[in-house]
């Protein structure tokens, strides 16, 4: 039981990166009503970005986060206008399909650029520590956990005081009355949807010098970050941070608490995922289930 | 249009006459070719079933491995046979089948895709982590003395895509077809003209899975070695789509052709491309993105809008609008 304060460290810091994970999935999907399957390789592009700068430049990657991060959003705008935009009144089969096909594309892509072998940055802060009592701190994970504290602080001040921001709220809750006060719908979803592929390059990013990368990375993340946003309530922002810690919380219990933890700790978030969607397909604090 | 579907009756039989016969040509590569494409047709034909009623599946690399491992697993214990463990498979997919429709309930579009995606990577890790059960990671070999001869699996892999577009086709003759149609569309009207949506995807999810097990158990007879990222392979779960989309979803035909087109692709791209990292995935995922967006109904609705711009302009009769509804 002497584990509990490096437990409750450890999980606030995953959750934190979790957050910031699902955070872009969660508002593009809220806005959009097209679930991205391919969000999971923008955050694996993300980090092999970070690696490319790090490697050819030498640039750390704090510094070369928000140039990914402008980059990764004009090209979520871009994608979005020439792919997403065609079918969002298709069947969802199609969306689902689509945005699949695009995250293969991509992670393949990276696996013909970058090869199969798994990477990472070294920074000097990568493997530093610090010691708080009897509590271990990960310099890396704790840089991680503080850049994404400011990114999702950034997008809710967004989201409440900017014009735009009140737009893609207005667009989440009250579509129909949202176009008849003159919102931009189409351009709204692009934006939307490309803040939510620089939220996931900014994942990458950190990614990149906290853990080894891979370019089949994104699948992972993508599961995980679905158990994330079902278990706070599909469409709910504040449900996607709540999910991402609760979700923090469980695997770094099990890790420490069960046989072969780290290795059961990957399976938690399938537990956690088909145990709400049969109980609770809503979530903690989501809409009812529409399909 | 009666002597069209005649035609099409005529080339189906053909084609599944001449798949069958090409098991006793010995022609290795032509027969594994052949292999590929029957445990492909099996594995398409089983996604577009969950599809035709409304049920996006992301996980058909779940069923499909639940078969790998039921095959070898009940053939080491019991010495066991190919058909005998097709069998099991065939059980043990088909109880997979009515596990996952009595959990995902009513779970519609991105809910039910998301938890058969899950499924599969919850099974993947759990085979991972019992490897008393599986072996794990180490991985699972067929007992050589019970291995067959390569034509048995050619001869039971095109039999049983055979067996599986029969059984499409009788599906898509009663009324379970008409249950799936309505469920697809609306399911609270389904429920509403006396549909009992819950029991007609239950069934149709077991038949599906049933199918998909039974694809991966031939084909885990044919290879002979299993781990879990052999067995729960995403590839899987990614050709069983790819193959129905570009051949044409919600028909008959095109899980067949699809699976033909899909083989021909992988092989073409890896002539082409020699066995370059990444290219063989890549291309399946242009061809996902490229026909949902220019060719939604795959390259079976292609023939049949050719077919039908050329019986309109023969007869000009405009009559031919109802050609499509038989066959969805």
């Amino acid at each position: 039981m002497h584990y509990i304060p490096q437990l409750i460290v450890d999980a606030l810091l995953l959750g934190g990166i979790y957050t910031l994970m699902v955070i872009g999935l969660a508002l593009s999907f809220g806005v959009t009503r097209v679930i991205n399957f391919a969000h999971g390789e923008a955050v694996m592009i993300g980090a092999y970005g970070a690696y490319t700068i790090a490697l050819v430049s030498g640039i750390d990657p704090l510094l070369a986060l928000p140039l990914l991060m402008v980059i990764g959003c004009l090209f979520g705008m871009a994608l979005f206008k020439v792919s997403i935009e065609p079918v969002l009144k298709a069947p969802h089969v199609n969306q689902i399909l689509l945005t699949f096909g695009i995250g293969l594309v991509l992670q393949n892509a990276a696996v013909m650029i970058w090869k199969a072998d798994e990477r990472s940055v070294v920074t000097p802060y990568a493997y530093s520590s610090f010691q708080f009592g009897e509590v271990f701190v990960a310099g890396g994970r704790l840089i991680g956990f503080g850049v994404a504290l400011v990114l999702v602080a950034a997008l809710f001040f967004w989201l409440r005081r900017t014009e735009f921001g009140r737009a893609t709220r207005a667009l989440d809750e009250q579509r129909d009355a949202a176009v008849l006060v003159g919102i931009n719908v189409k351009r709204m979803y692009a934006l939307a949807f490309g803040l939510s592929v620089a939220l996931g390059v900014a994942t990458g990013v950190i990614l990149s010098f906290i853990g080894a990368i891979s370019p089949f990375m994104g699948f992972h993340i993508l599961v995980k970050g679905f158990a994330i946003i079902v278990l706070g309530g599909l469409g709910s922002i504040v449900g996607a941070v709540l999910g991402a810690f609760l979700l923090a919380f469980a695997e770094t219990a099990v890790s420490y608490y069960v046989p072969n933890g780290t290795g059961w700790a990957e399976a938690v978030a399938f537990a956690v995922l088909f145990l709400v969607l049969v109980l609770r397909p809503r979530g903690i604090i989501g809409q009812a289930v529409a399909d | 249009m009666a002597r069209q579907s005649n035609l099409m009756v005529a080339l189906g039989v053909l084609s599944a006459l001449g798949l069958v016969a090409s098991t006793f040509w010995d022609a290795p590569q032509i027969n594994n070719w052949l292999f590929r494409v029957s445990t492909l047709i099996m594995l398409a034909t089983s996604w577009n079933l969950m599809a035709n009623a409304g049920l996006v599946s992301l996980g058909h690399s779940a069923f499909w491995g639940v078969g790998s491992y039921a095959a070898i697993l009940s053939a080491n214990a019991w010495s066991g046979s190919v058909l005998g463990t097709l069998v099991v498979a065939l059980l043990a997919g088909a109880l997979m089948g009515l596990i996952v429709a009595a959990v995902t309930g009513g779970l519609k579009g991105i809910f039910f895709a998301i938890s058969t995606l899950a499924l599969s990577e919850g099974l993947r890790i759990s085979a991972l982590m019992l490897p008393d059960v599986t072996s794990g990671a180490v991985g699972l070999f067929l007992r050589q003395d019970l291995r067959p001869s390569q034509h048995t699996l050619y001869l039971v892999a095109a039999l049983a895509a055979v067996a599986s577009v029969g059984v499409a086709i009788l599906i898509s003759c009663s009324k379970l077809q008409f249950a799936s149609r309505a469920m697809r569309d609306n399911e609270a009207a389904a429920q509403m003209l006396g549909i009992a949506p819950r029991r007609q995807r239950m069934i149709i999810v077991a038949i599906s899975s049933a199918m998909a097990s039974a694809a991966g158990a031939i084909n885990a007879w044919y290879g002979g070695y299993l781990d879990p990222e052999v067995a729960f392979t995403l590839h899987n779960t990614i050709l069983a789509q790819i193959a129905p989309i570009l051949g044409g979803i919600h028909t008959l035909a095109g899980p067949v052709i699809g699976s033909f087109a899909i083989i021909a692709l992988s092989e073409g791209t890896r002539i082409w491309f020699g066995n370059m990292e990444g290219v063989s995935q890549m291309t399946f995922g242009l061809v996902l993105v490229v026909c949902i967006l220019f060719l939604p109904r795959g390259i079976e609705g292609v023939m049949h809008r050719r077919k039908k711009r050329q019986a309109t302009a023969g007869a000009a009769s405009p009559a031919l609008a109802t050609g499509r509804g038989g066959k969805s």
